[in-house]
């Protein structure tokens, strides 16, 4: 306790120094006014040094005590989902670790009392960063370095999580587990040995859309919209190697930048949807629906089943209009309509545990209905692997998280949708599900699965290596080659696989 | 000589879309006339869009000298404010189709934002800023502290995914002409900025107000020691300023969408309009909007395509090319 | 007053208190936590030299340009493009270090030129309003043009052998960014008393005698923006040396704003504000949420932005020219007050200080 105590003094300090130097501010003004205001004069300039002292902190406590710390995002694109990932690893560690859920209305106040294989595991931190690696690389150093936690769960998107790995590979002594975060790069390229995915990269979570379009809509040529920069070219990558693989042909792709204010001219440079059989559209954030606006407004209304999307389409559906019902949406690797034990036992843990948190809209929704964002079940399944493997090594991390580490790579963790395992990059081998817009009978439109990939893993037959280059506006080329499960998808009917 | 070289510049674009342009999107306008012409009407629906977010803008600044940073900002809670009454009204929680909207469905909730973001920005300018004229700098830092906050609480409370508002459904059609179609939304973006071009004008120009708002422009000290009430029209200014934000925001959002970073989006393409245009003058701010819409349309079209991704250099370009020729704007006078 | 508890040197000209707050940041790691040095102090230095680019133009020149965020990550993305290697993204040149610092230094140096002509020929709001464009144009122009970096940033830049591994040894990275501070300083301090420096600020006060003088004024207003520029790059280099990444958002509108937010905290007519303008703002960012107060104040960690907002707002509010301001007004009273005679300390404190706030347009 007596670090947090120490900590607590030097932040009073802080809070003094700017409470007084705001109050002194006040008196700026009137310049004969020496009075109150004089001793905090040089307080600004010698306040500098004087926390310091403070900082000697005993943070070596040994591992009766293991510190967890969760990187999340509170600001940017995804800083509405902060409550929604909390609350997958704190009903993780009150469902299999003992933990008692602070606040059942407010994930992110957290858990205590947890404990694996008899060993308290704390949760120090957590970290509220913006989608960017910069801001992600601050919190992360703030986690580890100044708060001193030993594992941390995130981050949340695929370019903080570069940097995020990056980190790890430097600070062999701690371990990651990543939290929703899909970049290929992070397993593929960086491989930090203390690094670890237990959910799909963005082409695995599209694995299945490009055999679908062409086996199953009978789609020969396709049009690939994706936004320019390393999220877009990966997801979009998914789609068009096993579309290329299964025979077809990609004869366009459009590459508008992130934040583009007017979508017109993009759409322009598509084909007409007579010169094309579909469209797949990798178009995230303020851009998905204006970029469909402007596909009509440019090529007319949109035949939904000529249009396919990736999960960026799962955000946006609750805004779509309702005309959109029977186009197509690559997966999340989730699948709550899946009519298996397994789902609805999740949806039971998450119920559980809390009442109405707050959605990404900012209301207060039940947890239930909540329990199958795709970022909530990513954060669960990583906070359950990291707990299954810590009891795996009787919580012992004193070895430099030798046997943790060594754990986790081996750990097949059970999620709500099926099993999932590690590659030797430690990252996820997983089951991938290609979904349907359907409008739900109160109007609103929802999804559906209609097909299951089962076992996808990241290198998809040979187009991913760690010494081919990277998605990008030209990789991966069009071309045939076999891939292991196209052909293998299990269509499912009203949520029953007909395998 | 600037003239010159401006010449021979517009002359080598014009060459370019003309008949040089094969490889990029459009291709050379004698092959592709239809293509042009979208273009070309492209860029100027969204240079409506443009003017009218800008016109606010230069309007508070041609009379405070305040750049007001939070003008963005009130620009998104307009759409956000008209988006939750649009949902209201339609008794829906999203998934809305154009046909569910009818015209009171857009223009009650156009009035609400006009009326949100403008009573904010007169809260703004009487609670903070009106202590402090003269102090344009210090205006401008009050202005962007208010923008941080505001950015932040508009993401608690509508949340950080894109939403957006409907255009009713007797705009979501197509303009036919011959064989060539053109979305009437658009065009409807381009006529409301005629309107509010010519409603400002007729304010400034045609009324007793609009006189006393010129003649502040001026010469404030003047106008006051005539015994007008400047607080007044300084205030009134700022309502109408902020309130065109907030319609600017309603046509965004039903135009494109809304999410936290559109705030910043929209106050930088008002910036660089000004810039261009000249702060403060109205015709600045048309001639601004016209030339940013047209490289936010032409760019990407008329660039060779494996380079599209680079036209945001256009807009670089544009703002240097202005500048080195007339250092306050083209219809800018300097402080 | 409180003379009587206090020390004698709070009252001894700035110098003293300089010299004793720089003795206090030398023996710094001998008493302060690793991440108390690696983190809060060498991420105020190298944001407070770059605050201190941003205060030299504002306060001598009045020019408040806001892309001096851009300089700073132009010289990261320079020395990131240049020292990677391997990397997915960028030219991965793989060159040594210093050979990178160079080209960061130089490149930005160039391109400070090149805009400072651009912008120079405007001044006030419409200076900060180019800039800003600048700033912005620059977060766009690397998220897009993936030949020198993308969204995604560039990853795993290495800095020189001495520097090393900054999580293994954050002291000699720690000394570099006060070595590089204190030059910093004084160069500013020493350019504005140079005749090219007084020009300048003639040209702030009174740009038409200047121009009649036959002064050329936008060749000295972009003369500084270079010297701006030059030493923003040096933060720059500090910044990857300290990161080992960059990526646009490091130089985004929120980044541009925290610059001009730490300089006007410090106080917009003094160097050293910059500095004290970056602690504050670091230790905000870092200390200020976990504060249990905070949290029962409805202000949770994830509303930390509307603190920051907040306390923005009081300080602009409450004294345009921060907390340099306040304590250089103070301070200068008591001096008045307990050392009546001694006029000579009084005039030497105000040599290589704007005479006003110069941050009003």
């Amino acid at each position: 306790m007596s670090l947090r105590k120490s900590k607590v003094m030097r932040l009073v300090i802080m809070a003094a120094v700017i409470a007084l130097v705001a109050a002194a501010c006040g008196d700026d003004e009137e310049e004969a006014a020496p009075t109150t205001a004089a001793p905090t004069t040089a307080a600004p300039t010698t306040a500098a040094p004087e926390p310091e002292p403070e900082e000697m902190e005993e943070e070596m406590m040994g591992t009766e005590v293991i510190n967890l710390a969760v990187l999340s995002d509170c600001e940017g694109a995804f800083g509405g989902f902060h409550d929604q990932d909390l609350a997958g690893v704190v009903a993780a560690f009150a469902e299999f670790a003992g933990a008692t859920v602070t606040n059942p209305n407010k994930p992110t106040d957290g858990f205590t009392g947890a404990s694996v294989a008899g060993v308290p595991v704390e949760l120090v931190g957590i970290g509220c960063a913006d989608d960017t690696a910069d801001k992600a690389i601050e919190e992360t150093r703030r986690l580890m370095e100044q708060i001193g936690a030993d594992i941390m769960i995130g981050p949340l998107s695929g370019d903080e999580s570069i940097a995020v790995a990056n980190y790890a590979k430097d600070h062999p002594t701690q371990t990651f587990v990543n939290g929703t975060a899909g970049a290929m790069d992070t397993t593929m390229h960086v491989q930090a040995p203390n690094f670890f995915r237990f959910n799909g990269d963005g082409a695995q979570w599209n694995a299945g859309t490009g055999d679908y379009a062409k086996n199953v809509l009978g789609w020969d040529t396709a049009a690939v919209v994706m936004d320019d920069y390393s999220f877009g070219w990966t997801s979009a990558a998914g789609f068009i190697a096993e579309f290329c693989a299964a025979g077809g042909d990609v004869t366009s792709r459009v590459f508008p930048p992130l934040n583009t204010t007017d979508y017109s001219s993009f759409a322009a440079q598509l084909p007409d949807p007579d010169e094309v059989d579909g469209y797949f559209w990798v178009v995230g954030g303020t851009g998905t629906i204006p970029s469909l606006k402007a596909f009509e407004d440019a090529k007319g209304s949109l035949n939904p089943e000529q249009h396919m999307g990736n999960l960026f389409w799962e955000f946006a559906v609750g805004a779509f209009d309702p005309g959109m019902a029977g186009a197509y949406v690559g997966g999340f690797g989730t699948a709550a309509d899946l009519a298996l034990d397994s789902v609805s036992e999740h949806t039971a843990i998450m119920d559980r545990h809390f009442d109405d948190f707050p959605d990404p809209g900012g209301n207060m929704t039940p947890a239930a209905l909540q329990a199958h964002s795709g970022f909530l079940v990513n954060y669960f399944v990583a906070a359950k692997a990291l707990i299954q493997a810590l009891e795996e090594v009787g919580g012992d991390i004193s070895d430099d998280h030798q046997a943790l580490q060594a754990a986790l790579a081996d750990t097949t963790v059970e999620g709500p949708y099926g099993p999932i395992s590690l590659d030797s990059n430690r990252q996820a081998i997983v089951d991938s599900y290609v979904r349907q817009i359907v409008a739900n009978d109160d109007g609103s439109l929802g999804l559906a699965t209609v097909a299951v990939i089962p076992g996808v893993d990241q290198s998809f037959g040979g187009a991913f290596s760690p010494d081919i280059d990277p998605p990008g506006r030209e990789v991966p080329t069009c071309e045939v080659r076999d891939l292991p499960w196209i052909g293998n998808s299990v269509p499912v009917v009203d949520g029953v696989p007909q395998s | 000589m600037g003239l010159g070289i401006g010449l021979l510049l517009l002359a080598l674009i014009a060459a370019w879309v003309l008949v040089l342009a094969t490889g990029t999107p459009a291709g050379p306008l004698i092959h592709e006339p239809r293509d042009f012409l979208s273009t070309l009407l492209n860029a100027l629906t969204i240079a409506g869009l443009y003017f009218i977010v800008a016109a606010g803008f230069t309007l508070v600044f041609g009379l405070m000298r305040v750049v007001n940073l939070a003008h963005g900002s009130f620009f998104l809670l307009g759409g956000y404010a008209a988006l939750e009454f649009q949902r209201f009204m339609v008794g829906k929680s999203g998934n809305i189709s154009s046909s569910e909207v009818s015209a009171l469905r857009w223009l009650v909730p156009l009035a609400l934002a006009a009326a949100v973001a403008g009573i904010i920005g007169l809260i703004t300018q009487q609670v903070f800023l009106r202590w402090f004229q003269g102090q344009d700098m210090r205006e401008t830092l009050i202005t962007i502290a208010i923008s941080v906050i505001l950015a932040d609480q508009m993401l608690t409370h509508f949340g950080g995914l894109a939403k957006d508002i409907r255009w009713p459904g007797v705009l979501d059609h197509f303009l036919i002409v011959f064989d060539f179609r053109y979305s009437v939304p658009r065009l409807f973006m381009l006529f409301t900025a005629i309107v509010v071009g010519v409603l400002l004008w007729l304010w400034l120009h045609k009324t007793r107000t609009g006189m006393v708002i010129r003649a502040g422009v001026d010469d404030t000290a003047m106008v006051q020691a005539l015994g007008i009430n400047v607080q007044v029209v300084f205030a009134l200014a700022f309502l109408v300023g902020s309130a065109l934000a907030g319609i600017g925001g309603v046509m965004g959002g039903s135009f494109a969408s809304l999410a936290p970073g559109v705030d910043g989006q929209w106050l930088l393409n008002s910036i660089i309009v000004v810039i261009v245009g000249g702060m403060g003058s109205l015709v600045g701010a048309m001639a601004g909007s016209l030339l940013l819409g047209l490289v936010t349309a032409f760019a990407p079209a008329y660039l060779p395509a494996d380079f599209t991704h680079y036209s945001v250099i256009f807009t670089f370009v544009l703002l240097a090319a202005v500048l080195a020729w007339r250092p306050y704007g083209l219809f800018g006078r300097p402080e | 007053m409180t003379s009587r508890s206090s020390p004698l040197s709070r009252f001894t000209p700035q110098l003293g208190v300089l010299l004793a707050v720089l003795a206090v940041l030398i023996l710094a790691p001998l008493f302060s936590t690793t991440f108390f040095v690696s983190f809060v102090l060498t991420q105020t230095l190298w944001l407070g030299i770059a605050a201190a680019s941003l205060i030299f133009l504002a306060a001598y020149g009045g020019m408040i340009s806001l892309a001096q965020t851009l300089m700073y990550g132009f010289a990261g993305f320079a020395i990131g493009n240049a020292v990677t290697q391997g990397g997915s993204k960028g030219l991965n040149l793989g060159l040594n270090p210093w050979v990178g610092v160079a080209i960061g230094i130089v490149f930005t140096t160039v391109l400070a030129f090149i805009l400072g002509l651009v912008a120079s020929r405007s001044t006030g709001l419409y200076y900060l309003m180019i800039t800003l464009t600048f700033g912005v144009i620059g977060f766009y122009f690397f998220g897009q043009v993936t030949t020198f970096s993308g969204f995604g940033g560039i990853n795993q830049i290495v800095a020189p052998d001495f520097i090393g591994e900054p999580g293994e040894h954050p002291v000699s990275l720690y000394y570099a960014a006060l070595g590089v501070s204190v030059f910093s300083f004084l160069l500013l301090r020493y350019v504005t008393r140079t005749p090219f420096g007084l020009a300048l600020q003639g040209i702030r006060d009174d740009p038409v005698r200047m121009s009649a003088l036959g002064y050329n004024l936008v060749m000295h207003r972009a003369l500084a923006f270079v010297l701006g520029g030059f030493v923003a790059s040096l933060a720059g280099v500090l910044n990857v040396w300290w990161n080992r990444q960059i990526d646009p958002a490091s130089i985004g509108i929120g980044e541009i704003l925290a610059l001009l937010i730490i300089a006007v905290i410090g106080g917009m007519n003094r160097l050293e504000g910059a500095w004290l303008g970056a602690f504050i703002y670091v230790v905000v960012n870092n200390y200020v949420r976990s504060v249990p107060l905070v949290d029962k104040i409805g202000i949770t960690e994830d509303r930390f932005n509307t603190l920051v907002g907040v306390i923005f707002l009081v300080i602009v509010l409450a004294s345009p020219n921060g907390l340099m301001g306040l304590g250089g007004s103070v301070g200068r009273l008591l001096k008045r007050i307990f050392r009546p005679a001694s006029g000579r300390a009084d005039s030497e404190d105000r040599i290589g200080e704007p005479q006003q706030p110069t941050n009003t347009g």
